[in-house]
């Protein structure tokens, strides 16, 4: 049974929100996710507020952020987002909520979907246009065509979130430095708040993993470091701040959300599959929603899998996720400045000191995960 | 046993020969065994020794023959280990006998082996047979081997016999020809108690048991002895023959070929060769021929998992009570940790300890390349003897190096002569003469520097003669050539388990072989290592390895952590296994790969 943290512990500050849905399944993604199929929606949502209602009573509270990804989120129709929207509302401590962002889909939302998003909170809107290329869209499986990504994007500014973020996708199969050159310039003329870049990764059980599996996909890191090095100098060069491996953002932009996990801060997470991690108790609810409905209805949460992380655990992770972030690591982290591999990275240009912190540069950046191993 | 009535023999042949089959018939036709022992007791032979088509430890057995002229003999056969890594040990067991036969294959013709093993026999002045075996196989031909016999041999090709040992053709003749043409053991004027030991083994019961070859005097029970060459005495609690078991008797006298057993602990206090004499009333001479024997080649042995250490220190320990011949000595390496260095024989012994300390200890062990040994004088005077390179002294200290020749016998059918006269060459070979056998096949004597052909000259001699060509070899002596220390670096590091003496002018392409296998199999780092091979601080082949340019994970959020966490920990308990050459790691399998697939 997960142990909760006692009162007089900070409380919660970040909610994560998982909505499974998806039109149709894209062939790369490894997320928790279905076709909406013959789900209850209705009861579904019930479920959700639910836990959350559970979670404001047993969990001390004081959300700051709110993620909503997926699936995806705007997959809810404006009636059963409505529904889910005010039962969050009367359940948890929303009223400091400084960033509420939602992942969405091109074209699966339209003006007045947004409208309802907005008046409910959401300040953030995160766009996952993976490539404004529409052979590449084709073979990653996206609903959408370039226009329609636009319409989005255009349709999101007008209804006047604060900020709008692009998510794009790298490395493709077949992709050339070209053809991803014309995405970022996209992508940049377009003037989003933030960016977020992802090299294409090939997932457990999904159907690119087999095609990976089968060679038709070759991977290559060394072929990918172009990609990665020629948005990490185009995006900047626009005034975008690059604050994580991934992530861009204008001034101001930088997800608080994502941050506070980057950070170690406790989070809360409703619905399946969503981890919850409360300071050193760490959580995964049922991956599967109609077990996750059930349990719910019967216990009030549905917490499946548990650990409680050890000091060495909790080291490792801190270590693995403040590399990744434009601040870096707390010197003392790591060993001092003069710890043989603190000296050697930066010999080698792969890191370089910013005051009290150990921060990669953008060679060492690429090397982040055998850099954190090294440091470990 | 009344010596003119004893007759001792070895049966020396090439491989596969039928040197096993004809054995076995003796003991069958002479009622020695029966079929149903045959198989439980008949060599007392490891799975090795039965596998492979080898002897390794000597098999003597007493048969009972009642002959055509009315009289009953005493046939002591002693068979021998084939090999020449263990030609010392057949030289002792040849020279307890007065006659050798010599099986030649019908269908095949006299081989290398035959060729090394006659010469043996020949330098011990025994009488030699020669039997023309497996007659009856469709490609038998056995005046093309009287013939061979005679040109290759150089023995009488008309004396020799016809059988076929596996239908059992000719077998009366052979023991007809054993007792009428080997001669009797000679006898000594005086009773002065000389006796050859030519094997010994250790039983965990009674110590070791000496096999021992009677010149003059008698041993019984209670008699105190003397090695000769150890000085040691013992007391002697119980001698007999080989029927073939262990067979007490009450006493060994002239002649006689059997065994001694005188509570002696371990294997290496009974040397190969050493005369047993009366502790009271000693031989003034020992009996000639013994030599110490020394390790020809030389090699590190490693367990592959690091914690097996101890065991790997038992175990061979444990070899070494039955293999006097084998020695090791602890060593360390920062490539593959805590092991030994291991002398052997030659490269079959090498292999034969290897495959036993997998097989009989289940150790999973990995060998560096093997080495021979040197003699080096240095500019100060002094000689060195070196079985390890890392202790080769600097060049400037160095007045002269000599290395181990061998005299090889090379048969191979003659369309194949230009191959192998190349790969002669290019291993420092010296043809001394070729001869030819017959219409197909010629002979090729070589002197070779032993070094040359530890590693894969017979698999190369083999391949490039489609398996006809056959190789061996015997001890000839050192001589001066011109060898350096080759080092491995990698990152600027030498890597101990790849440091090598090698010939000056071979020294540049063995160096980039082992560098190209190198980069294959280290992982990329951080940053760029170099690989480089070095002779006296000059680098004389170069390869490199890029910096690792990409390592890092795409999405890093609150559902990931998790896993990312257990990624890290996974590739860092990889990073604690490996071997750290300076700042670089690398897996022990790496190594191990290198040191499998090279030489």
């Amino acid at each position: 049974m997960i142990q909760v943290p006692p009162a007089d512990r900070e409380p919660v500050r970040h909610l994560y929100v998982h909505i499974p849905f998806c039109h149709r399944i894209c062939p790369y993604c490894g997320f928790y996710k279905h076709t909406p199929g013959a789900t209850d929606r209705k009861r579904f949502i019930a479920a959700l507020v639910a836990e959350a209602h559970h979670a404001a009573a047993t969990i001390p509270l004081d959300i700051e952020t709110v993620f909503f990804g997926g699936g995806t989120p705007t997959l809810l129709s404006h009636t059963h987002l409505e529904l889910l929207l005010d039962g969050l509302h009367q359940t948890l401590p929303l009223s400091n909520v400084r960033e509420w962002t939602f992942e969405a889909n091109p074209k699966t939302f339209d003006r007045a979907k947004l409208e309802i998003l907005r008046t409910h909170g959401a300040t953030r809107l995160s766009l996952g246009v993976q490539s404004w290329n529409s052979q590449f869209l084709q073979l990653l499986g996206r609903d959408h065509t370039p226009e329609g990504a636009r319409e989005s994007f255009e349709l999101a500014r007008q209804s006047g979130f604060p900020s709008l973020g692009i998510d794009l996708m790298f490395a493709l199969p077949g992709q050339t430095i070209d053809q991803w050159r014309d995405d970022i310039d996209t992508t940049l003329d377009l003037q989003p708040d933030h960016i977020s870049t992802y090299n294409l990764t090939y997932e457990e059980d999904t159907e690119f993993m087999q095609r990976f599996e089968r060679g038709e996909f070759h991977q290559d890191p060394d072929a990918d470091a172009p990609f990665f090095l020629l948005a990490a100098e185009k995006i900047p060069a626009k005034g975008y701040h690059h604050y994580e491996i991934s992530n861009y953002a204008r001034p101001g932009h930088a997800s608080q959300h994502n941050s506070a996990y980057w950070k170690g801060s406790s989070y809360l997470g409703l619905g399946p599959s969503a981890v919850s991690t409360i300071h050193r108790q760490r959580w995964t609810n049922i991956p599967d929603t109609t077990r996750y409905i059930e349990a719910v209805e019967s216990f009030h949460h549905a917490r499946g899998s548990a650990e409680t992380l050890t000091d060495n655990d909790w080291r490792t992770e801190r270590l693995a996720l403040a590399l990744r972030t434009s601040q870096g690591i707390a010197l003392e982290m790591v060993g001092g400045p003069h710890n043989p591999t603190v000296q050697s990275l930066l010999e080698q240009n792969l890191a370089h000191i910013r005051q009290t912190h150990l921060a990669l540069t953008r060679k060492g950046r690429l090397l982040a995960d055998t850099i954190a191993t090294e440091l470990l | 046993m009344d010596p003119a009535l004893t007759r001792n023999f070895s049966i020396i042949a090439h491989i596969d020969h039928g040197k096993t089959t004809l054995s076995d018939r003796l003991l069958e036709v002479t009622r020695t065994i029966t079929e149903r022992q045959k198989q439980d007791q008949l060599l007392d032979a490891m799975d090795l020794e039965r596998e492979r088509g080898i002897t390794i430890k000597a098999h003597p057995v007493t048969m009972a023959y009642a002959a055509r002229d009315g009289k009953t003999y005493q046939l002591n056969l002693l068979d021998t280990p084939g090999h020449v890594d263990f030609s010392y040990e057949v030289s002792r067991s040849l020279a307890a006998c007065e006659g050798a036969l010599v099986l030649v294959d019908a269908a095949q013709g006299v081989e290398a082996q035959t060729v090394a093993n006659v010469q043996l026999a020949m330098n011990q002045n025994l009488m030699i047979l020669p039997i023309i075996n497996k007659i009856d196989l469709p490609g038998a031909d056995p005046e093309k081997c009287r013939h061979q016999i005679e040109e290759v041999l150089a023995l009488p090709g008309e004396d020799a016999l016809l059988a076929s040992a596996k239908e059992g053709i000719g077998i009366e003749d052979i023991l007809e020809a054993i007792v009428e043409r080997v001669p009797p053991p000679r006898l000594r004027g005086d009773d002065t108690l000389r006796a050859s030991v030519f094997d010994s083994v250790f039983d965990s019961y009674r110590g070791v048991v000496s096999y021992v070859r009677v010149f003059s005097g008698t041993i019984e029970k209670g008699r105190r002895i003397r090695m000769m060459a150890t000085g040691n005495d013992y007391e002697v609690k119980e001698v007999g023959v080989f029927t073939p078991k262990q067979s007490p008797r009450p006493a060994l006298g002239p002649g006689d070929v059997g065994y001694l057993i005188a509570n002696v602990k371990s294997t290496a206090d009974v040397k190969i060769g050493d005369t047993v004499t009366d502790a009271r009333k000693p031989a003034a001479e020992a009996l000639p021929g013994f030599k110490e024997i020394h390790p020809m080649v030389f090699a590190g042995v490693y367990p592959v998992s690091s914690e097996d250490f101890e065991q790997l220190k038992l175990a061979i320990g444990k070899l070494q009570i039955n293999d006097a011949a084998l020695t090791f000595m602890a060593e360390s390496s920062a490539a593959l940790g805590f092991g030994f260095r291991c002398g052997f024989l030659g490269l079959l012994h090498m292999e034969i300890v290897l495959e036993r300390l997998r097989r009989e200890f289940g150790m999973d062990v990995i060998s560096t390349y093997p080495g021979v040994v040197y003699e080096v004088d240095k500019t100060n005077g002094e000689t060195q003897v070196i079985d390890n390179p890392l202790m080769l002294p600097e060049p400037q200290e160095i007045e002269e190096i000599r290395e181990p020749l061998v005299k090889a016998f090379i048969m191979l059918p003659n369309e194949y002569i230009g191959d192998v006269l190349q790969l002669a060459m290019e291993k420092r070979g010296i043809v001394d003469h070729t001869e030819t056998i017959d219409d197909g096949r010629v002979m090729l004597v070589c002197l070779l520097p032993l070094n040359e052909i530890l590693v894969d000259f017979n698999d190369r001699l083999k391949s490039m003669t489609r398996g006809y060509g056959s190789m061996d070899y015997e001890h000839a002596g050192y001589q001066p050539a011109k060898l350096v220390r080759m080092d491995m670096l990698i990152a600027g590091e030498p890597v101990d388990a790849f440091a090598t003496i090698v010939h000056r002018d071979k020294a540049a392409s063995y160096g980039r072989k082992l560098a190209a296998k190198l980069k294959d199999v280290i992982p990329r780092q951080l940053f760029v290592v170099a690989i480089q091979a070095a002779v006296g601080g000059k680098i004389i082949a170069r390869e490199s390895i890029g910096a690792m340019r990409k390592n890092v994970t795409a999405k890093c959020y609150g559902g990931d952590i998790t896993r990312k966490r257990k990624l890290l920990e996974k590739q860092k308990e990889g990073k604690k296994k490996m071997k750290a050459i300076g700042r670089v790691s690398i897996p022990q399998e790496a190594f191990i790969e290198v040191l499998k697939t090279s030489g």
